[in-house]
């Protein structure tokens, strides 16, 4: 019994990753510590105890929460077996083979399944229902049919989800599997003997006997009900993330400009979430500077061994080097989708690139860090946007204007991005004011939606360019630019 | 003493009522979460806006166990030497200088360099001993002979050395000196409470090893019993009153939300000026107990009329 039940919590552990909770196993170990101590008896308790354990932060615990009521959603069967029966009666004898195919094709056929069904029921109705009233039964024989009549809810649930592992319900991955994946469960608790003594008890003799074939097949069928019900629950749980998370990496694949509208939240979080592995990563770089305040027990604990000679000296001051970034982001026609998405990215990272300033030009290059410091990301965005896309792309005016305004910010700790596709309308390109920033930032990359194939066809200039930039990128996907990203912060030490 | 916890700790329900006879109204979750730290052994981490009583919680604990509460408050900077341990540097330089003095009696007698130095080495070790170790908060609470509540409070605000460092210490109940060797939890270990006010994400490593407890601003019912415990003499229909009133002021838009630790000091003040029931222009005259920014004073102003009538009318 114990080993089921810490069956059911691994599984519920299981629906909680699918939920986005990392739990590891440390915690699980953890959960069944709990487990052992709190039980299964009280839900809230148990609620409560696994709410510590399991989830790490708020946001999780409000999923933890959704979950774990989404996942032992069990209500008391019997009371509803018994409903079903009294209402049910016509349906009583709907016979598990003839449903069975219907479901096993699928959704579609299900509706299909149902009418034949009910005819049949009907036709069974008038030829085999009699009134047997109440009264002794019978014991069955079979071992669903001693399940079935016999053994407790909670019982019966564990068989029901045993089966349901045998018939590896967890891989449910579409909602036209439902019906098969119902069919198995059944199966594995038992159905055909159950259906066969059901067959042979009405075809008996005896009142008992027959009683208890009515009964039994009540009760199969609340049965049904009851495992198609957890079908459904689990494929809510298991196979709805997988879709999203098929989908997530689709959209890391996925060119930035073919994104549609309706999938930029999810791409908002996928940008997120890649900012945040990035944060987790490089947060931790520290130096420590060799000026400041002197750590004197650990300068004196240090120089013992040199008989208390002080020469090998510590600081107190530890300094973090955090990245300077400046974002230059062509925002014309063919290059404000990957913008909006890079800006997204630099200005998730605020917590390990604090110092990004951004700027934006079609023609006229503009500043546009203050408008993300005053609004919303997407608002800021979307303002950009708005605001610079128009007009013809010029990067010769973009970068006199980038020379007058901010060539004097530029120092040996700075990095520029550049994103366009460096298509110049055939302008002049003004390569002297990049070699100027190649000259005085630390470093300068240029990052080029196109693929590299395209680079120097028609009006781009990207052959002139490249020769003043550290590196030339092509980039273009979600993981292209966490790529870029990752790659600024590392190089920031 | 530990018999006493045993039956404190039976039950949650054990747990909440003696929570409340000390003063302290807390949710299921809450007393859940002092019940598996201590039947589990594991540390909590506690997170929630300022104010709603974390560090309390720990405080409150220690009272209802009648344990000593070690509390080390966490800041940017803080290392070893403050948290654990450090070595008494003035008394070892003492006693070398002493040993200096006495070497040539020390040495008397001792034939060729390697009894020498077998016996200037029993003296070495003595200045890694405990004598001359100052322990710190987190080791002191590893000695507590019957155990304690060590409250490490804004864990977020130490550095990540620091949190890696705490991570012996509450996955095991110990701590590694490696001139001494181990130090371990004696018989009961310690009940630890960590508190953050998420100002900076904790690391995976340090969360994988507490309990997660995450304390929201209270519902008005919840709010209302605290009060009730904490300020009670102030009348029923004052304490729905004000109570709502902050609730409503929660849904606002402001820079520091007013805290249950704002709700209990404004329900003293209130009942310090005898108000028997909210007004606009008391409420106007006392905002400055619960808002702590001019600015958010300013905003608060033009509603507070409205907010008042609806907390009155209720």
């Amino acid at each position: 019994m114990k080993r089921t039940l810490d069956r059911t919590l691994t599984s519920f552990i299981a629906a909680l990753r699918n939920a986005d909770v990392r739990v590891s196993p440390a915690e699980t170990l953890d959960a069944m510590g709990a487990l052992e101590l709190v039980g299964y008896r009280d839900r809230a308790f148990l609620k409560d105890s696994l709410a510590l354990v399991l989830p790490k932060t708020a946001a999780e615990t409000e999923t933890f929460d959704a979950t774990f009521d989404q996942f032992f959603a069990f209500e008391d069967p019997q009371p509803k077996a018994d409903a079903q029966g009294a209402q049910g009666e016509g349906d009583d004898a709907g016979d598990g083979q003839g449903e069975g195919r219907g479901e096993g094709e699928g959704g579609g056929g299900k509706g299909q399944g149902g009418g034949k069904r009910s005819k049949f029921a009907a036709f069974q109705d008038a030829e085999e229902e009699e009134e047997l009233g109440p009264g002794e039964m019978a014991s069955p024989r079979s071992t669903l049919g001693r399940l079935l009549m016999d053994a407790s809810v909670v019982e019966l649930t564990v068989r029901m989800a045993e089966a349901a592992r045998e018939a590896k319900l967890e891989e449910i991955r579409v909602f036209t599997q439902k019906g098969l994946y119902t069919r198995k469960i059944m199966d594995a608790m038992g159905l055909a003997e159950l259906t066969r003594e059901i067959l042979d008890l009405r075809a008996s003799a005896g009142v008992r006997e027959r009683r208890l074939g009515q009964e039994l097949g009540k009760r199969r069928d609340a049965l049904r009900e009851r495992v198609r019900d957890y079908v459904e629950q689990q494929f809510l749980l298991h196979a709805d993330v997988t879709g999203r998370r098929l989908r997530e990496e689709l959209l890391q694949k996925v060119k930035l400009s073919n994104v549609e509208q309706r999938n930029f939240r999810l791409i908002g979080e996928i940008v997120m979430r890649m900012a945040k592995k990035l944060v987790a990563l490089h947060s931790r770089r520290r130096k420590v500077f060799k000026r400041g305040q002197l750590n004197v027990p650990r300068t004196l604990r240090h120089n013992m061994s040199y008989d208390g000679s002080l020469f090998d000296l510590h600081w107190k001051s530890v300094k973090v080097d955090r990245p300077k970034v400046f974002a230059i982001c062509d925002v014309s026609g063919s290059v404000a989708s990957y913008a909006r998405f890079m800006l997204m990215f630099l200005y998730s990272l605020e917590e390990v690139m604090p110092k990004v300033r951004a700027f934006a030009f079609s023609s006229d290059l503009a500043e546009v860090t203050e408008l993300f410091e005053r609004n919303r990301l997407e608002d800021a965005i979307a303002k950009t946007l708005r605001d610079y896309s128009g007009g013809s792309t010029d990067y010769g005016q973009a970068f006199a204007d980038f020379r007058k305004r901010c060539m004097d910010d530029v120092d040996n700790r700075t990095t520029i991005v550049i994103l366009g596709d460096a298509r110049n309308n055939y302008g002049d390109p003004r390569t002297d004011i990049l070699k100027e920033m190649y000259d005085r930032a630390k470093r300068v990359l240029w990052l080029n939606p196109e693929p590299r194939s395209t680079w120097h066809t028609g009006d781009a200039e990207m052959r002139k360019y490249t020769a003043y930039v550290h590196q030339a990128l092509e980039c273009n996907s979600l993981s292209h630019l966490n790529r870029v990203v990752g790659g600024l912060l590392r190089a920031a030490t | 003493m530990a018999d006493d916890i045993g039956r404190l700790a039976a039950s949650v329900d054990t747990l909440t009522e003696s929570f409340e006879a000390h003063r302290y109204i807390c949710s299921n979750r809450i007393a859940t979460a002092v019940y598996l730290a201590y039947h589990l052994r594991k540390p909590v981490l506690i997170e929630g806006p300022p104010g709603v009583g974390k560090t309390e919680l720990a405080k409150t604990t220690a009272d209802m166990f009648d344990l000593p509460l070690i509390r080390l408050q966490c800041y940017e900077g803080l290392d070893e030497a403050k948290a654990i341990y450090e070595w008494k540097y003035g008394k070892q330089l003492l006693y070398t200088q002493v040993l200096k003095e006495t070497l040539d009696e020390v040495l008397q007698g001792a034939q060729g360099f390697a009894e020498s130095v077998a016996r200037l080495h029993e003296f070495g070790d003595i200045f890694f001993s405990e004598e001359f170790l100052e322990p710190r908060p987190l080791l002191k609470a590893l000695r507590e002979e019957h155990g304690c509540v060590l409250l490490i409070d804004e864990v977020d605000k130490s550095d990540h050395e620091f949190e890696s460092l705490l991570l012996e210490i509450l996955s095991d109940f110990q701590v590694s000196i490696p001139e001494i060797g181990t130090v371990k939890a004696r018989r009961e270990p310690p009940i630890v409470f960590l508190t953050s006010n998420n100002t900076r994400e904790l690391s995976d490593a340090l969360k994988r090893r507490c309990l997660h407890l995450y304390i929201p601003f209270p519902d008005a019912e919840l709010e209302q019993r605290i009060i009730h415990a904490r300020v009670p003499d102030i009348p029923a229909e004052l304490r729905r009153q004000l109570v709502a009133f902050i609730q409503d002021l929660r849904d606002l838009d402001l820079k520091k939300v007013p805290a249950i630790s704002e709700t209990i000091d404004w329900a003293r003040t209130l009942l310090l000026l005898h108000t028997e029931s909210l007004d606009a222009d008391l409420v106007r005259e006392t905002l400055n107990v619960i808002l702590k920014f001019q600015e958010d004073i300013e905003n608060v102003d033009v509603e507070i009329a409205a907010l008042t009538s609806k907390a009155v009318r209720q």
